[in-house]
C-alpha cells in the first residue's frame, strides 16, 4: 500500500493554490474526460444493440440515450456547482423527500414494468426514483457520519443502518433486489470510512453473509431469482432460462476474441441472441464487437474513473466529502463488478445497470449526478 | 478518528477495488483469449441453420412412356410460424376460412415434421375461391402464404397399385438405415413396390439452404443454397393397356366365378382373390402384374388414416395390400405337370411314345386302404394315353405313375421332378426387384423333415413316401408357387431354356427423357431343355387349347387361334378347407413365344372353366381383337 500512500499529495504544495477562489478552476478534468468517454461509448453500444430491431425506428434508443447523457451532463454541472455542504445541511429534507418518492412509486401513481413497481411515467419517459435514492442516501450517510467525526460506536452504526433500511425496504417491495444490493455496497463502503469499528464491520459482514444464505435457504427468493442464482451456480443445467441467457452472454463476449468482430458486426448482437442487451447486458456488445482490446480499454476507463474518485476521497477537505466520494466509489465499483461479472459468469445475474453504458435515463442521470458530487468535493478541497 | 486510520481505511477500499478489477481483467482474458475458440464455434452454430427441402419426385412411366405415377401440383396454404405466433386474430380468420377449428389449425402449425425456419403447409388442395380470397385479403393474413406443393398423383387410379407401391413418411428403422444418405425425419420415402425399389432414382437430391437465423427464429439471410435436383423418371416394362386388360379380366373372372355354384359342396364360389402375370419370355419383362383385391394408392398421399391402413391389411378384406403375384403361394395343380413331364422325358423314364392305360385311378403298390388310391378329377378314365395326350386331357393317372416310379425306383433320379422344377426357378425367389417376394416350396424329404420338426401337429408324418411324390407329380401336396414363379418357369420353357430374373423396370430417365441407365435382361441360368423333350410337351399344351377334348378348349372356343396360337395348361388345385384354386398358364404364339400368361384365382373352381377364360380374354386383347366380357365355361381340371 505504499504506492497508494504516496499518491496523497503533500499538504504544503496545496497551500499555494488555496488562494484561488473559484472552485471551477480545480475541477478534475481527467475524471470528466474519462466519464464522457465511457458515456460516449455507451451511446454507441446502445445503438449497436438496438439498430436492428425490426419494429420501428432504428435510432429510437440511440437518440434517447444521447438525450439522457446530455441531461446527465447538465445535472452533473448543477450538482457540482452547489457546494456539497449545502446538500449536507439539507440532508434531512433530502432523506424525507426520497422516502416520499419511494412510497409514491408503490402507490397507483407509479407504474409497473416487467413485474417491478419502480417507475413514474412522465410523458414518453420513465423516472425511476430508486436510482436517485442511491445518490441521496450517500449524501445522508455522509452528513450523519461527518457530524460524528469519524467516531461511530455501535448505536451510531445502527442508526446509519436504520437510515438506510427505510429506502431499502421500499425498494425491495418494488421488488428490485439488485438496487438493494447496491445500497448494501454503499453502506459497507461509507461505514468503513466514516469510522465504524473493525469488529462492527466484521459483524456486519457476517450478518450479511448469514442473511444471504437464509434468504436462499428459507425460500424467500422469487422463482426467477432462484433461477438466476442456479444459472450462476450450475451453468451446465440448461433447463434454466437464465442459463441460456448467461451462455449466450458468454458466447458473445468470447466471440469477440482479441480484437472483436468490428463495430456493428457482432453476430450474437446482430441476431439478438443476448437478452436485455442494450440494458443489463450492454457489456456483451463491447466484448463481441470490440474484443479484448475494447473491453479492456473500457475497464481501464472505468478504473481511471474509480481512481479519480478515490483520489478525491483522499483529498477531500472534510470527512463529509470523503464519505460522499467513497459512497459514490462503492456504488460504481459494485455496479461495474456485478454487471460485468454477471455477463462473464463470475457473478449471479441481477438487474443492475452498467454505469454510463446501460440504456436508461434515471440510471444514467443518477450516475452523472454522483460524479457531480465527486467533482463538487474535489474542486472545493481548498475552500 | 486519527488521520492514519482514515488513510488506512481508504487503503483498504483501494485494495478491494484493485482486486475486483483484477478479477474482471482475468475473466476477460480467459473468455476472449483462452476459451475463445470453443465459444466462438457456438456463436457460429447459433446463427446458422440447415434446411432441406425435398426435390420433386420422379415419375413412373409405362413401357410406352405413359405416366403411371406423376406429381400433381396443388395449392397449399402455408403459415410462417413466427409471424402468426400469438396472433389469435389471424389464426381465427384462417381457421374459419379453411373450415377447421383453431385447435386443429394450431396442431397443424406445430407439426414437427417441418423445419421451424420454413413455412408450414396447413392445408392442401384448397379450393380456388378460398385461394383467391386469401390473395385479395393478404393484409388480413400476415404470415399466411399460398404455395404450390407437389404430391403423388395416380392418373389411372388403382391401376398397377401393387407394382407401383406407395410413398409415406420415413419411419425410425428406415431413417437409421439411411441417415448417411441425407434422409431426415419427416421425409417421404417409397414404402413398397417400384417406389421402394427405385427410391434412390426417384427421390433426387433435396435442396440445401444455409440460413442465418436470429434468436427469435426469424430468417435474416440465406447464406448459401444448393438447388434441388429433381428425381429421375423410372420407365417400367409394364404396358398400361395390358395391365388394364389383365386387371379387368381378373376382376371379371372372379366376379363371374362368385355367381357359380361349386358342385362339390353346393355353395357359391367365394372367389375372393387372384393374380395375373403377363411376361415377355424373350427377356423376362413383366408386361402386367395384377393382384386382386387392390387399393387406390391415392389414399396414401398426404397420410393415410390408421383405420383405412388397417382395413387394407385385414384378413376379412382379403389383404388388399398384398401383392399376390409375388406374395401369394398356391399349389400349382396340373400346371406343374409340365415339369414332371420334362423330368420324365429328360431322365429317360419315358419316351414321347410311351403309353399307359388310364382307368381313372392309380393304386400305390404294397399299400392298402382308400388313402392308397389316387384318382383323376371326377374319376374319369382316359384309356391309353401318351404324354402329349395326357397333357391335353390332363390325365392325373399318367403323372401319378411317373411320380411314383421316380421315388420308388430309387437311384439318382429319385428326386428328378424336384430337381427339374427347381431348375426352372420354382421354390426360390425369382429376384424381381420388388420387396417381400415369397419363395414357394418344392417339397422333398428334407423339406418334409423340417416341416415335421417345426409343426409336428400339422405334419405328423416326418418321412417322405411314394405317395408324397405322387402328389408332387400333379402339383399338389406341399408344393406351392407364386404366380410370378409359375409365369417365369413357363417363360423359360417357352424361350428354350433361359431362366431370366423377371424385370419390372426398363430404364431410368432424366427430366428431358434421356436414358440415365438402361436396365438389361438378367439371365439367372440356362436350364437344360432338350428340344426333343420340349416339342411333345408343347404339343400337349397346344392340344389343351386347340383339341376339342383339351381342358381349355371350351374357354378358347372362337378364339382367333390363327392370329395368335396359344398353348396352355389348366390347373385345379385342392386346398384343404377351401374351394379349389383355378389356374391357367399359357404361352403364345406357340411357334415363337412372345407372351406368357399365368392366371391364379383363389376358390374359383376348375382351371379350365374359370382361369382359362380370364387368360383367353387377355390373350384376345394381345392378339389385337377387342375382348368381350369374360365367359366362364363348363369343364373339368
Amino acid at each position: 500500500m505504499t504506492a497508494t500512500t504516496t499518491a496523497l499529495p503533500p499538504r504544503r504544495e496545496s497551500l499555494s493554490r488555496r488562494s484561488s477562489a473559484a472552485p471551477w478552476r480545480h475541477v478534475d478534468i481527467t475524471l470528466v474526460a474519462a466519464v464522457l468517454a465511457v458515456a460516449g461509448l455507451g451511446v454507441l453500444m446502445v445503438y449497436s444493440a438496438t439498430q436492428r430491431r425490426i419494429d420501428g425506428d432504428p435510432h429510437f434508443f440511440l437518440r434517447r440515450q444521447a438525450i439522457f447523457a446530455l441531461l446527465g451532463i447538465g445535472v452533473m454541472v448543477v450538482v457540482a456547482s452547489i457546494d456539497y455542504r449545502v446538500f449536507r445541511d439539507f440532508a434531512p429534507q433530502i432523506y424525507v423527500g426520497i422516502l416520499v418518492l419511494l412510497l409514491l412509486v408503490l402507490s397507483p401513481l407509479g407504474s409497473n414494468r416487467r413485474g417491478a413497481q419502480a417507475w413514474f411515467q412522465i410523458g414518453g419517459f420513465q423516472f425511476q426514483p430508486s436510482e436517485l435514492a442511491k445518490v441521496a442516501l450517500i449524501v445522508c450517510i455522509a452528513a450523519y457520519g461527518s457530524v460524528h467525526r469519524g467516531d461511530l460506536n455501535a448505536r451510531r452504526v445502527l442508526t446509519v443502518l436504520a437510515l438506510a433500511a427505510g429506502p431499502m425496504v421500499l425498494i425491495n417491495a418494488q421488488p428490485d433486489l439488485g438496487t438493494v444490493l447496491v445500497f448494501l455496497a454503499i453502506l459497507l463502503g461509507t461505514l468503513l470510512v466514516a469510522g465504524a469499528r473493525p469488529r462492527h464491520m466484521a459483524a456486519l459482514g457476517l450478518v450479511g453473509l448469514v442473511a444471504v444464505i437464509a434468504v436462499f435457504q428459507l425460500g424467500l427468493l422469487k422463482e426467477y431469482q432462484k433461477d438466476r442464482l442456479g444459472a450462476f451456480l450450475e451453468p451446465s443445467d440448461n433447463s434454466l432460462s437464465s442459463t441460456y441467457n448467461l451462455n449466450q452472454s458468454k458466447i458473445a463476449i468470447a466471440n469477440g476474441g482479441l480484437t472483436g468482430k468490428g463495430l456493428f458486426e457482432g453476430t450474437q448482437t446482430k441476431l439478438a441472441y443476448v437478452p436485455e442487451q442494450h440494458t443489463d447486458f450492454i457489456f456483451t456488445v463491447v466484448g463481441e464487437e470490440l474484443g479484448l482490446l475494447g473491453a479492456g480499454l473500457l475497464m481501464v476507463a472505468f478504473a481511471v474513473v474509480v481512481w479519480r474518485i478515490w483520489r478525491a476521497a483522499a483529498l477531500a477537505k472534510d470527512l463529509c466529502g470523503t464519505i460522499v466520494c467513497v459512497g459514490v466509489l462503492s456504488m460504481f465499483v459494485f455496479q461495474i463488478f456485478e454487471n460485468v461479472g454477471m455477463t462473464m459468469g463470475i457473478m449471479p445475474i441481477t438487474g443492475i445497470p452498467l454505469p454510463f453504458m446501460s440504456y436508461g435515463g434515471s440510471a444514467t442521470i443518477a450516475c452523472f449526478a454522483a460524479i457531480g458530487l465527486v467533482l463538487n468535493v474535489h474542486m472545493r478541497r481548498f475552500s | 478518528m486519527s488521520n492514519d486510520s482514515a488513510r488506512l481505511r481508504l487503503s483498504i477500499v483501494g485494495i478491494i477495488v484493485i482486486s475486483l478489477f483484477s478479477a474482471i481483467f482475468a475473466r476477460l482474458w480467459y473468455l476472449q483469449v483462452l476459451d475463445s475458440e470453443t465459444l466462438q464455434a457456438e456463436a457460429v452454430r447459433n446463427q446458422k441453420r440447415l434446411v432441406f427441402e425435398p426435390a420433386p419426385r420422379g415419375r413412373v412411366l409405362d413401357r410406352k412412356g405413359r405416366p403411371l405415377v406423376e406429381n400433381h401440383v396443388s395449392e397449399a396454404v402455408t403459415v410462417t410460424r413466427i409471424d402468426v405466433k400469438d396472433n389469435d386474430a389471424v389464426l381465427g380468420r384462417l381457421a374459419a376460412l379453411l373450415g377447421i377449428s383453431v385447435v386443429e389449425l394450431e396442431r397443424r402449425i406445430q407439426d414437427p415434421r417441418f423445419s421451424p425456419y420454413r413455412p408450414v403447409p396447413v392445408a392442401e388442395g384448397v379450393p380456388e375461391d378460398k385461394i383467391v380470397y386469401l390473395r385479395e385479403h393478404q393484409a388480413d393474413f400476415p404470415g399466411v402464404q399460398v404455395q404450390a406443393v407437389a404430391e403423388r398423383a395416380y392418373p389411372n387410379q388403382a391401376l398397377a397399385a401393387h407394382v407401383l407401391g406407395y410413398v409415406g413418411e420415413i419411419n425410425d428403422t428406415e431413417l437409421a438405415k439411411r441417415e448417411t444418405s441425407g434422409y431426415r425425419l419427416g421425409d417421404e420415402i417409397g414404402k413398397s413396390g417400384v417406389e421402394q425399389t427405385y427410391e434412390t432414382d426417384l427421390r433426387g437430391r433435396p435442396s440445401r439452404l444455409v440460413l442465418e437465423v436470429d434468436s427469435a427464429g426469424r430468417v435474416v439471410a440465406t447464406l448459401s443454397s444448393r438447388p434441388p435436383q429433381p428425381g429421375h423418371d423410372v420407365q417400367l416394362t409394364l404396358d398400361l393397356d395390358v395391365q388394364r386388360l389383365a386387371e379387368e379380366s381378373l376382376a371379371q373372372g372372379l366376379e363371374a366365378s362368385r355367381r357359380r355354384v361349386d358342385r362339390e359342396n353346393r355353395k357359391s364360389f367365394v372367389a375372393p382373390a387372384g393374380s395375373v402375370v403377363v411376361m415377355d419370355p424373350r427377356d423376362g419383362s413383366v408386361l402386367a402384374m395384377a393382384s386382386f383385391p387392390t387399393y387406390d394408392p391415392t389414399a396414401f398421399v398426404s397420410g393415410i388414416s390408421r383405420d383405412l391402413f388397417r382395413s387394407l391389411q385385414d384378413k376379412a378384406n382379403h389383404f388388399p395390400l398384398t401383392n399376390r403375384a409375388i406374395q401369394g403361394q398356391y399349389a400349382p395343380g396340373s400346371t406343374f405337370k409340365l415339369f414332371t413331364a420334362l423330368a420324365a422325358l429328360q431322365r429317360g423314364a419315358i419316351t414321347p411314345k410311351t403309353t399307359l392305360l388310364d382307368e381313372g385311378s392309380f393304386r400305390l403298390r404294397s399299400c392298402r386302404g382308400e388313402r392308397c388310391v389316387f384318382r383323376n378329377a371326377g374319376s374319369r378314365a382316359y384309356g391309353r394315353v401318351d404324354l402329349t395326350r395326357a397333357l391335353v386331357v390332363s390325365s392325373d393317372v399318367f403323372f401319378y405313375n411317373l411320380g411314383a416310379n421316380f421315388w420308388f425306383g430309387g437311384g439318382p433320379n429319385r428326386l428328378a421332378i424336384q430337381e427339374t422344377a427347381r431348375q426352372f426357378g420354382l421354390g426360390e425367389r425369382t429376384g424381381i426387384p420388388l420387396a417381400s417376394e415369397q419363395r414357394g416350396r418344392i417339397p422333398d424329404p428334407e423339406s418334409r423333415r423340417r416341416l415335421h420338426e417345426l409343426r409336428p401337429d400339422a405334419f405328423p408324418e416326418g418321412q417322405w413316401r411314394t405317395g408324397d411324390n405322387v402328389n408332387l407329380s400333379i402339383g399338389q401336396g406341399e408344393t406351392v408357387v407364386t404366380p410370378l414363379q409359375l409365369a417365369n418357369a413357363y417363360a423359360a420353357f417357352a424361350n428354350g431354356g433361359t431362366l431370366f430374373e423377371p424385370k419390372i423396370a426398363a430404364r431410368v430417365l432424366d427430366g428431358r427423357g434421356r436414358a440415365v441407365r438402361e436396365i438389361g435382361a438378367k439371365t439367372l441360368r440356362q436350364v437344360p431343355l432338350d428340344p426333343n423333350a420340349r416339342a411333345p410337351i408343347l404339343q400337349g399344351l397346344r392340344g389343351a387349347v386347340f383339341d376339342p377334348t383339351g381342358t381349355a378348349a371350351g374357354a378358347f372356343a372362337g378364339f382367333p387361334l390363327d392370329v395368335l396360337s396359344v398353348a396352355g395348361k389348366t390347373g385345379t388345385a385342392q386346398v384343404s378347407g377351401r374351394q379349389d384354386t383355378a389356374l391357367f398358364a399359357a404361352v403364345a404364339p406357340v411357334e415363337n413365344p412372345q407372351y406368357v400368361v399365368a392366371v391364379v384365382m383363389e376358390e374359383a373352381g376348375f382351371g379350365g372353366s374359370a382361369a382359362a377364360p380370364v387368360a383367353r380374354r387377355i390373350l384376345q386383347g394381345l392378339a389385337g381383337s377387342p375382348p368381350g366380357p369374360v365367359q366362364l365355361v363348363g369343364g373339368i381340371d
